[in-house]
């Protein structure tokens, strides 16, 4: 039973994580309607953008933490001007294969920046853990949960509530109508992409505060993991996100703990497939229409 | 849509034609008499680019010295490494490449696979293999120009269970390795074989694999359950410094924690030193070690590099280099006389001994190496010589 | 008559033909005469592969309008179970029929697994359908990786004395240009045929499809069986052109990379494919004099191949030089040419 409790403790640390991530995925998602597979690249810059202000610029760390969110959030809407923009009526495969690119374009310059040896990310945040029985919570899943949790309140809110919400659900509808009201697409894509890529660093802040060690190629598979969250909770679908990522760590520890270590990955991904082929769009995915 | 259809192939000709035109003009010019070529083939972007670039540098060090020195019989060494990617294909590719180049001798690969797919593709040139650091039983196979500075990785797992049989240690052993990787499956897989002759009892065997080398608490768990008195893990650094983090204050504190080569360097990695306490090193390279030369490497590679510790791989690489080295004066290779080089230096490599930072080193016609390892622990942040 | 015998040599199909056939005849008069560069020749059996893996990957893609990121795992699934078979026979057949049994086997159990990941396909649509194809290629690799057959994480020797399947380029080509002909003829006759035109009906609008009576569930399984198929004898070349071969290798990245060829050469375009290859694989290894900036200088390459694709004054500028055109022109002077001899 403490096994299994202690699996579950674990699940839930990694897969706020993912749920994190997932998060600003599926956000560009929803509204751009393109797989931004350059996400996960964007946290790993995040991540370095932490390091070299802590350690290299001695910022205070709560100072590091806006810096390294406005850094991705400009960073997020040049990636968006230069290479996404051109490309706003090309068909959406087009568009993948560019965000693959930026992706091997963010790694390559981290590469040639920051050199090939992994880096440690500074310890920012330390918290206490807490102790349920016997059961040890640690300090930072907690906190990784919670901000998981106001984040998709806000960002909830934020879409249905507001006006620039309101103007991206729009461009998400329908970007001729959404322009002939008034609305400017572009300026409002660029917004979600700020948002979209501030939540990146947000999520390479729990991200390296979890798992202390970053490399250049750390971002691909977080990034991979979280659009499989986003797929699994409904791509586009906000407290999905949150629903998939929790899930999908949850499942990846207990398929460890339980069946095997090494299997664990084909695990997750059956789960997926067969929850898929039950429930098409996710599991809080909108049910799409077909027009004939 | 009907545009991008439509994609016509004026723009991708061209780039083939000028790919076609580059790939087919270079080499074409004749290099020195006197220049020694080395040409060296690893993975310096994507996943495992931290081991080719750390070859990559601890090889440099040694030609810089080399040829600071006055390079060897008349020759100055130019060092031409060419990036894999980790892919088969680009090996082959950049091997082909180097050899357009006037390659003389070749560092092989840095991975395994690379390195089995460059010796096979080399069968019929004669040119000397000699990789720092491919280490799977299999990679030398079927090519009899081909030498490694490392161990294989059969002997290295089984050095390692004779090691902690033959010595007082915990003979309850956890093993942890990484199970989609050759060097770590194939060491567990040797250690496996020998432990029950070695009076070891594995009591678990946990795994990971690189898509899953972030998140070990559940590993940590079942080892935690086991009852485990020591872990064998025969994984490189980068993975260990994960798990190590995450390790901490999970076990007793008399916990060992037993590693092999690719763990060396593995305190340069990680972010609290406290972290790799009790960390047992079967390795032929300490970076801690006082003998001369391995202070001199050492050295010149933190002025060199950011004031950081060469790991197993750029010590490989370092030695690589005194190897061909020792192997040219043996063979007596000079400008003037460089006939036959190929199955003369080839033959020298059996006949050398090299006193390199990765210990003593002789070679068999099989390209295995003998060299003994030695045993260190970590307390309190510094490697020191194990005495059990 | 003599006119319609010249426009069908002269039509785009057996153009494309002519043109791989061009391709591998000057690849060996390169090969044999010792022309090429060592570059050049170890890279002509992998891009071979990935011709078929793209061309293949293209009927799933271009001509179904589906979405896969899988591709790698039907190549991983050929070429292991194509070697293994290769390898027991090693002793038994010579290689002039091992290793075209060898590519028929892998090929088969390629599709098996392609008709399973079709399944979903038949509920699944767009990016809930690509997720489960990278999916399912993540697991293949997964349990090809535990499988003790296929040498586990250490992957397949292919140089062991006993079992030595691994050959030069020089021995491969002939085996290389007769599959990618093949896959060429067979993509190109079915992109023609009621098939096609069924296959591609799907994509444009399902619901009038299925209206007018196409086959839906068939079309959609036969495509995915098919592009496993090839996929899986291209990695059973693949294979043989290797002495070790790691199952880690064929994870989403390498189907990415095959997707990429797709989308770069245009969707359903086979040509576009066969250029796309040769030009993406041979881009990485011409920009080896950039040394260190050699990846960075790849990634925004493809960037901008990507954008000036997309920009409509280019694509108008380019089209103007496309094959066909070129054919066209080609041909109707032809024409000319023997009209006026005829007439005289």
């Amino acid at each position: 039973m403490i096994l299994f409790f202690q699996t579950l403790i674990s699940g839930l640390s990694l897969g706020s994580i993912y749920a994190l991530i997932a998060l600003g995925y599926t956000m560009v998602y929803g509204i751009a309607k393109m797989l931004n597979f350059a996400h996960g690249d964007v946290i790993m810059i995040g991540a370095y953008s932490v390091i070299v202000a802590v350690m290299q610029m001695n910022m205070p760390p709560i100072l590091a933490i806006f810096v390294s969110i406005a850094f991705c959030a400009l960073l997020g809407v040049i990636i968006e001007f230069l290479a996404y923009k051109p490309l706003r009526k090309a068909p959406s495969l087009a568009v993948l294969i560019t965000a693959i690119g930026v992706s091997y374009f963010l790694q390559n310059i981290a590469q040639l920046i920051f050199g090939t040896q992994q880096k440690f990310f500074p310890k920012i945040i330390s918290l206490p853990s807490v102790t349920l029985g016997t059961i040890e919570i640690s300090g930072i899943t907690l906190a990784t949960l919670a901000v998981t949790a106001i984040i998709m309140i806000v960002l909830t809110l934020f879409i249905n509530k507001t006006k620039v919400g309101k103007a991206m659900r729009a461009v998400s509808e329908d970007k001729e109508a959404a322009e002939l009201m008034g609305i400017s697409t572009n300026r409002t894509i660029s917004v979600t992409f700020a948002i979209g890529s501030a939540l990146a660093a947000v999520a390479s802040i729990f991200y390296g505060a979890t798992y202390t060690y970053i490399k250049p190629t750390t971002g691909s598979m977080p990034g991979i993991k979280a659009f499989t969250a986003a797929v699994f909770g409904g791509i586009g679908s906000i407290p999905g996100a949150m629903l998939g990522g929790i899930l999908l760590g949850i499942i990846e520890q207990f398929s460890k703990a339980y069946v095997s270590t090494t299997m664990s990955d084909a695990i997750v991904f059956a789960v997926l497939v067969i929850v898929l082929v039950v429930k098409p769009t996710g599991l809080l995915g909108k049910k799409i229409s077909e027009k004939v | 849509m009907k545009n991008f259809k439509k994609i016509s192939t004026l723009l991708l000709a061209v780039l083939m034609i000028a790919s076609c035109v580059v790939l087919s003009s270079c080499g074409n010019e004749k290099k020195a008499d006197d220049v020694l070529v080395i040409g060296g083939v690893g993975p310096l972007t994507g996943d495992y680019a931290n081991y080719g670039n750390s070859v990559k540098n601890g090889a440099e060090i040694a030609v810089a010295e080399i040829n600071a020195a006055g390079g060897i019989n008349g020759f100055t060494i130019r060092l031409d490494f060419q990036d894999s990617a980790g892919v088969p294909d680009s090996a082959v590719a950049a091997y082909g490449k180097l050899m357009d180049d006037d390659m003389m001798v070749s560092l092989g690969g840095v991975l395994s696979g690379e390195t089995a797919s460059i010796v096979a593709a080399a069968k019929d040139d004669g040119i000397l293999i000699l990789t720092p650091s491919a280490s799977a039983d299999d990679a030398l196979k079927g090519n009899d120009a081909a030498f490694r500075v490392c161990f294989s990785d059969s002997s290295q797992g089984v050095s390692a269970a004779n090691y902690i049989g033959a010595n007082n240690l915990p003979k309850k052993v956890a093993v942890f390795y990484q199970n989609d990787i050759d060097y770590s499956s194939g060491l567990y897989k040797a250690f496996e074989d020998t432990a029950d002759a070695n009076g070891i009892e594995i009591v678990v065997v946990e795994s990971f694999t690189s898509d899953t080398d972030t998140d070990f608490t559940t590993q940590i768990t079942a080892i935690q359950n086991s009852g485990a008195e020591m872990i064998f893990m025969p994984i490189y650094a980068d993975e260990a410094s994960t798990f190590l983090s995450q390790a901490n204050g999970k076990f007793a504190e008399d916990m060992l924690f037993f590693g092999c080569d690719g763990l060396d360097g593995i305190i340069g990695k990680v972010a609290d030193t406290a972290d790799c306490e009790n960390v047992l090193l079967l390795t032929p390279f300490a970076a801690d070690a006082e003998a001369e030369n391995v202070q001199k490497f050492v050295t010149a590679y933190k002025n060199a590099h950011n004031d950081a510790i060469p790991d197993q791989f750029a010590a490989d690489g370092y030695d690589a280099i005194y190897a061909i080295k020792a192997a040219m004066e043996k063979a007596n290779i000079t400008v003037e006389d460089q006939d036959n080089f190929n199955s003369r230096i080839v033959a020298a490599m059996t006949e050398i001994t090299v006193n390199g930072v990765t210990g003593n080193m002789t070679w068999e016609a099989s390209g295995e190496t003998a060299k003994d390892p030695i045993v260190m622990i970590i307390k309190s942040g510094v490697a020191q010589l194990y005495n059990p | 008559m003599k006119n319609n015998i010249l426009k069908k040599a002269f039509s785009k199909n057996s153009l494309t033909i002519y043109f791989v056939v061009a391709i591998y005849a000057v690849l060996s008069v390169m090969l044999y005469g010792d022309l090429a560069s060592r570059q050049l020749t170890n890279m002509i059996i992998s891009v071979s592969c990935y011709i078929v893996l793209a061309v293949s990957l293209n009927l799933v893609v271009g001509l179904l309008g589906e979405l896969s990121l899988g591709h790698a795992g039907f190549m991983s699934v050929g070429l292991f179970s194509g070697c293994l078979f290769s390898m027991w026979t090693v002793n038994l057949l010579p290689m002039v029929v091992r290793l075209p049994l060898a590519m028929i086997f892998g090929g088969i159990f390629a599709a098996i697994i392609g008709f399973v990941v079709g399944l979903p396909a038949l509920r699944l649509k767009g990016d809930y359908l690509a997720i489960v194809t990278l999916a399912c290629g993540e697991i293949v690799k997964n349990v090809i990786t535990n499988l003790e057959v296929t040498g586990g994480a250490l992957g397949l020797t292919t140089t062991r004395p006993e079992t030595y399947i691994y050959s030069k380029p020089k021995d491969l080509l002939p085996y290389a240009a007769v599959l990618v002909l093949i896959t060429v003829v067979v993509m190109m006759n079915i992109k023609k045929s009621k098939h096609g035109r069924a296959i591609m009906a799907i994509r444009d609008n399902r619901i009038a499809a299925e209206a007018t009576g196409i086959n839906v569930t068939y079309y959609k399984l036969i495509v995915f069986v098919l592009a496993a198929f090839f996929a899986g004898a291209a990695g059973v070349l693949y294979g043989h052109s290797f002495a070790n071969i790691k199952p880690a290798t064929f994870n989403y990245n390498m189907s990415i990379e095959i997707l990429v060829i797709v989308v770069l050469g245009g969707m359903g375009s086979i040509n576009g494919s066969i250029i796309a290859a040769i030009a993406l694989r041979a881009l990485p290894e011409a920009l080896r004099e950039f040394s260190d900036y050699r990846m960075l200088a790849y990634s925004i390459l493809l960037i901008a191949i990507m954008l000036l694709n997309s920009n409509e004054k280019f694509t108008e500028f380019k089209s103007r030089f496309t094959l066909k055109e070129f054919a066209k022109k080609f041909s109707s002077k032809k024409k000319d040419q023997k009209e006026a001899e005829e007439n005289e």
